[in-house]
């Protein structure tokens, strides 16, 4: 039962995300038309019985999907074969992989759908229950960090292996900053896990839940988090990676057909995970303001509502929450894309290494001291946190 | 030395000069369409007019005009000098020439090239000679005004077949007479006429006649104007796409100096032009002189192949050199024969020779059979570089291809390598050589021997290499590279050179400026000193249309 | 009249965009406007036409086949091959417009007319005539090199997309099937055809010659 359920997680949400990196194609393309005044693609169509079809431009994805399945699968002549064809595989898999750690919607009790929630049911070692993520593990966000970290290599690799001036470079660059970028990225959450005294995003949420959202308490590294998530997914304005007048398109210069295609999809992957990360970690994950377990509580400014909901449509309504959420700030994410300049390849360096470095680490002083300082407020007899 | 004075400068001349010629001489063109170096005067195209002053204590002539005065609305009486043909006139020492310092010569001038071209049609894109043409040429420089009648021109025949050579437009003609001149007196056969007059002047082919004979490209060559265009170039190309290089006609050992005119974008010769050497060729060239630049293109050998008869192969060349040199080095010593070639440079020869001296081997001369001479170019040896070929073996004794059918017979010769596939002799007393197990040729044509041959190295033309010939007479004259080579072309002395080096003989000449040095220090007489071979008194240039 | 100086201070920046942060957010800000915007325009449909009014705030996209606006006479798209009044080519196979073409596209195969044909002796024409039109930069020099206007880019069609190299190359009949953007196919060359005895036209009054 425990493998059968694992199998279907894992393919809803690599179906999921797979399909997410051609929609999230075509959300590019239109949302950047839209900024620019422009209409986007919408020329691409399916002819069912003389009516065409365009779906608003969707259809072109179908059609660039076609189109790198049927490209010639060109190979550099003198590169490295196995490490060439391996290092687009390296470059999508380990996007698709951090999702096993994320919850995406409350854990559902298959017993109780239409009960009221009840604290008990999680103690119960007979109860059914089905946690909305694939796996829980011991080093809960670590894994990311552990999982995003190969990320490097297929950047690398794919360099190294095409034998090419270029590639190479453009492999050099994007390694080197992924491995800059990592590390502000790795310590600007240090203060998230010392407020949430967890590294379990199940226990992240639920700090969230019972409190208050972590931008709340860690806006600094909010921002910091996602600076450097967007620098890992080597986009606009952090795609020194790959410059049409440096390095041509840098370290997929080489590549072709549907071994480009892996790239691209990748880097959309990329954009999705680290959506949902700063969802978790920040936004209070599946959680709807103001819904708990047992439905909709607002006990603030005084009024006292309460409205209980059945645990199915808590779950739902979670599931939902945290799909706007990721939507959201994708979006964001796409904006921002679209709109900034690029960086210089020394700027990057410098943004990386002498301002979100140093701005994490006082994040960290600062979240220390916040703590204690708290800390002592309450054992002298203060306020909730 | 006499001279006389043109416009300010001094020209020399030789007693019997015209005017214009001892001007030509130096380089200095006075605008003329009639007249040609190497044809009598005819003076009936008044483009050469010149004001001459009258001699020491002389009086001017003087004609009286009436001229038109814009002031008075009406015309006055005038006088203005009379100008006389300078293609007519004889030089006389001391005398005073005005060409373009007189007004009363560049006004001529102007009015006659617009009478010129008063009946003239202006078809110039349809027209072959656009690019070179006199009128265009003359218009450009002499008169720059714009036609003043109104009336439509005459019209006359067009597209007259001459010949099978020559297509005839009488509304562009002039009627120069240069054309009828050069069959009277160039070919000696009065095959072209002219009639009627004025206007209706034209030039027609002569009663009962066909331009036909070795010599009917000529009369195109001369015309200066479109209105005879020769039938293999018309409609082919633009002459201003066309790159022109000094060559030297392969078709006889007359050595004819001919300009090639290439199409370099396509690799393509389109034609040959005779080039002035008052020494061989004067102004002129035989037909098929005229047609060898079709030999660049027909029946070339492009790739190196192994084997004879039935199971050819086609190679790499270094394959084919590899080959040659394995099957040479094996071959008996004192058994192998080398061949030179009468249709290859001197150069070519020369490595062939040096080749034959490191092997020890005998020499023999593939040429071209004889064929139909005359008194006026053509000689009766097909072969354009015999001479150079002999010249190039240094003393040594070559034998003929009769000699090598008699030695291989024998048995004396069991391995061939050399220049050429020509044969002076009959295709069916070829036999012989089906014995001889190892035939090596450096090939740029097809011919009799080719099938006899194990080894084939595609060899560059004359036209893909730098070279020389020597002619009947002697004379040694260079020709330049027009084409890159085509295929897996490469010159035959380097192809030669390297088959030795490949066999480890002492055949170190990789540039051909090495081959000359050598050749300079064995057998001055036949290397081109002068390369191009070109007359010092003329401008290649400025007579080119002349 | 002195000269006056004018002292222009280098900007500088202040903390706050020397922070990134705030303008980071004005950029989204305008950029955001501008996607609300033209979401709206698109989803209520009254975009702004392109072609009647092309500088309008919003999308700004002109759907080419499907819209289009009106070309200046000079403007230049694909070659056309003009004609005579009996439909044959107008171009003499001069071959000045391959000699002008700077990318070397054009190429022309000259003829003689066949035996009886009354433009025989008097003129060539094209056998073939090939533009390849992918290699053709469309600078017009082979119009300026026409002495017959008998090539023109007056169609006013862009160069189309095709799916093979091949599809580009234009042969004689495809250059003579263009029309003008006036809709005809005919030349202002009004030079009397040669053989015709009656020669309608004194051409050369108003030419240079």
């Amino acid at each position: 039962m425990f493998w059968i359920q694992a199998f279907v997680k894992i393919a809803l949400i690599v179906g999921v995300l797979v399909n997410m990196a051609a929609i999230l194609l075509w959300v590019e393309r239109k949302q950047s038309a839209m900024m620019q005044d422009r209409i986007g693609p919408n020329r691409a169509a399916i002819e069912v019985g003389g009516v065409r079809i365009r779906a608003a431009g969707l259809v072109h994805s179908i059609a660039d999907g076609i189109k790198m399945i049927w490209k010639e699968d060109w190979e550099p002549v003198g590169g490295d074969r196995l490490l060439y064809r391996l290092a687009p595989i390296i470059a999508l898999v380990p996007p698709l992989c951090l999702f096993a750690v994320i919850p995406f919607a409350p854990t559902l009790h298959v017993d109780h759908l239409r009960d009221l929630y009840d604290p008990a049911w999680a103690a119960d070692p007979n109860d059914h229950s089905i946690p909305m993520r694939i796996t829980t593990l011991d080093v809960g966000l670590l894994y990311i960090f552990a999982v995003a970290g190969a990320g490097v290599i297929g950047a690398a690799l794919a360099g190294w292996s095409s034998n090419n001036k270029f590639s190479l470079l453009g492999g050099l660059r994007a390694a080197s900053q992924m491995v800059s970028y990592e590390v502000a990225m790795g310590l600007s959450l240090v203060g998230s896990f010392m407020i949430y005294q967890s590294v379990q995003p199940a226990d992240m949420i639920t700090w969230q839940m019972q409190h208050c959202w972590g931008i709340f308490v860690q806006p600094l590294a909010f921002v910091l988090f996602a600076t450097a998530a967007i620098a890992e997914t080597k986009r606009v304005p952090f795609d020194v990676p790959e410059g049409e007048s440096e390095v041509v398109a840098g370290y997929f210069t080489e590549y072709a057909g549907l071994k480009f295609g892996m790239f691209a999809s990748g880097e959309l992957v990329e954009v999705c995970t680290s959506s949902a990360l700063l969802t978790v970690v920040f936004l209070g994950g599946w959680q709807f303001p103001f819904v708990q377990n047992s439905g909709f509580e607002f006990h603030y400014l005084g009024l006292d509502i309460s409205w209980h909901w059945a645990h199915f449509i808590v779950v739902l309504v979670g599931l939902l929450s945290f799909v706007l959420k990721v939507a959201g700030l994708i979006f964001l994410q796409l904006q921002i894309r679209w709109t900034l300049p690029r960086f210089r390849y020394d700027q990057i360096m410098m943004l990386g290494w002498r301002i979100l470095l140093p701005a994490a680490l006082l994040n960290v002083l600062l979240t220390g001291m916040g703590i204690l300082f708290y800390n002592g407020l309450s054992t002298t007899g203060g306020g909730t946190p | 030395m006499p001279s006389f004075k043109l416009d300010d400068r001094e020209i020399p001349f030789e007693k019997g000069d015209t005017i214009i010629k001892a001007a030509w001489r130096l380089g200095i063109e006075i605008p003329h369409y009639c007249w040609h170096p190497g044809l009598s005067v005819a003076a009936n195209c008044r483009m050469c007019l010149v004001e001459i002053e009258p001699p020491p204590g002389g009086r001017a002539m003087m004609l009286d005009i009436m001229k038109w005065d814009a002031d008075k609305n009406d015309w006055v009486p005038d006088r203005k000098p009379k100008l006389q043909p300078a293609c007519q006139v004889q030089a006389t020492d001391n005398m005073v020439v005005r060409s373009t310092s007189s007004k009363a010569a560049v006004e001529a001038r102007a009015h006659v090239q617009e009478f010129l071209l008063v009946n003239h049609p202006v078809d110039c894109p349809i027209c072959d000679q656009a690019g070179e043409c006199k009128l265009q040429d003359y218009w450009m420089s002499e008169a720059r005004t714009t036609k003043r009648m109104r009336d439509e021109p005459v019209h006359k025949p067009k597209g007259v077949v001459f010949g099978d050579t020559i297509v005839y437009d009488a509304e562009r003609c002039i009627t120069c007479t240069r054309c009828i001149r050069v069959c009277d007196e160039v070919i000696g056969d009065h095959m072209l006429d002219l009639r009627e007059r004025g206007n209706k002047n034209e030039v027609v082919l002569a009663q009962g006649r066909k331009l036909e004979g070795d010599y009917t490209l000529m009369t195109e060559h001369v015309c200066p104007v479109g209105a005879l265009t020769s039938s293999h170039f018309r409609f082919k190309a633009r002459v201003w796409t066309l790159k022109e290089t000094p060559t030297v006609c392969p078709g006889c050992a007359t050595g004819c100096n001919l300009w090639i005119d290439v199409d370099t974008r396509e690799g393509r010769a389109y034609r040959n032009r005779p080039r002035d050497n008052e020494a061989v060729n004067r102004f002129w060239a035989c037909d098929d002189g005229m047609m060898t630049y079709l030999r660049e293109h027909d029946g070339r050998v492009l790739k190196a192949r192994l084997g004879r008869d039935g199971v050819r192969e086609d190679v790499k060349r270094d394959a084919a050199l590899d080959r040659a040199a394995e099957v040479l080095s094996k071959a008996p010593k004192g058994k192998v024969a080398v061949l030179l070639g009468a249709q290859f440079s001197t150069e070519d020869n020369f490595v062939a020779a040096a080749l034959a001296k490191a092997l020890g081997a005998g020499l023999y001369l593939t040429a071209k059979p004889a064929w139909r001479a005359d008194k006026i170019l053509r000689n009766a040896d097909q072969n354009p570089n015999r001479a150079g070929a002999l010249a190039a073996a240094n003393g040594a004794r070559v034998g003929s291809l009769a000699d090598l059918l008699a030695a291989a017979a024998e048995g004396k010769v069991q391995a061939i390598v050399g220049l050429g596939a020509d044969a002076d002799v009959d295709a069916n007393a070829l036999a012989p050589l089906s014995r001889i197990a190892d035939v090596v040729l450096a090939l740029s044509h097809e011919g009799p021997l080719a099938r006899y041959a194990t080894v084939v190295l595609p060899a560059a033309s004359w036209v893909e290499a730098e070279g020389s010939f020597v002619n009947a007479k002697g004379v040694a004259q260079g020709f330049k590279r027009a084409l890159s080579p085509k295929g897996d072309a490469a010159p035959a002395w380097e192809l030669l050179a390297g088959l030795g080096r490949a066999m480890n003989l002492d055949l170190s000449y990789t540039k051909l400026r090495e081959v000359r040095a050598a050749l300079l220090a064995q057998v001055p007489a036949a290397h081109p000193d002068h390369a191009p071979a070109t007359s010092a008194a003329t401008d290649a240039k400025a007579s080119a249309g002349a | 009249m002195t000269a006056t100086t004018k002292v222009l201070r280098k900007p500088r920046r202040t903390l706050a965009e020397q922070s990134y942060l705030l303008e980071v957010v004005k950029g989204l800000g305008v950029t955001l406007k501008h996607f609300f915007k033209g979401t709206g325009q698109l989803v209520s449909g009254n975009k702004p036409s392109p072609v009647t009014d092309p500088y309008a705030d919003g999308c700004a996209t002109l759907e080419y086949p499907d819209e289009k606006r009106p070309y200046a006479q000079r403007w230049r798209g694909v070659h056309r091959l003009t004609h005579r009044d009996d439909g044959s080519p107008r171009c003499v196979a001069c071959l000045c417009c391959s000699t002008a073409c700077p990318a070397q596209c054009i190429y022309i195969k000259p003829a003689e007319y066949p035996e009886g044909d009354k433009r025989r002796g008097y003129e060539r024409y094209p056998e073939e005539f090939v533009i390849d039109e992918l290699r053709c930069i469309f600078c017009g020099f082979c119009v300026e090199a026409c002495p017959c206007d008998a090539i023109r880019m007056d169609t006013g069609v862009h160069m189309t997309a095709f799916d093979l190299r091949s599809d580009f190359v234009y042969d004689k009949d495809q250059l003579m099937s263009h029309v003008g953007q006036d809709g005809t196919q005919k030349s202002a060359n009004t030079r009397h055809e040669p053989g015709d005895p009656t020669h309608p036209g004194i051409t050369r009054l108003h030419g240079g010659h």
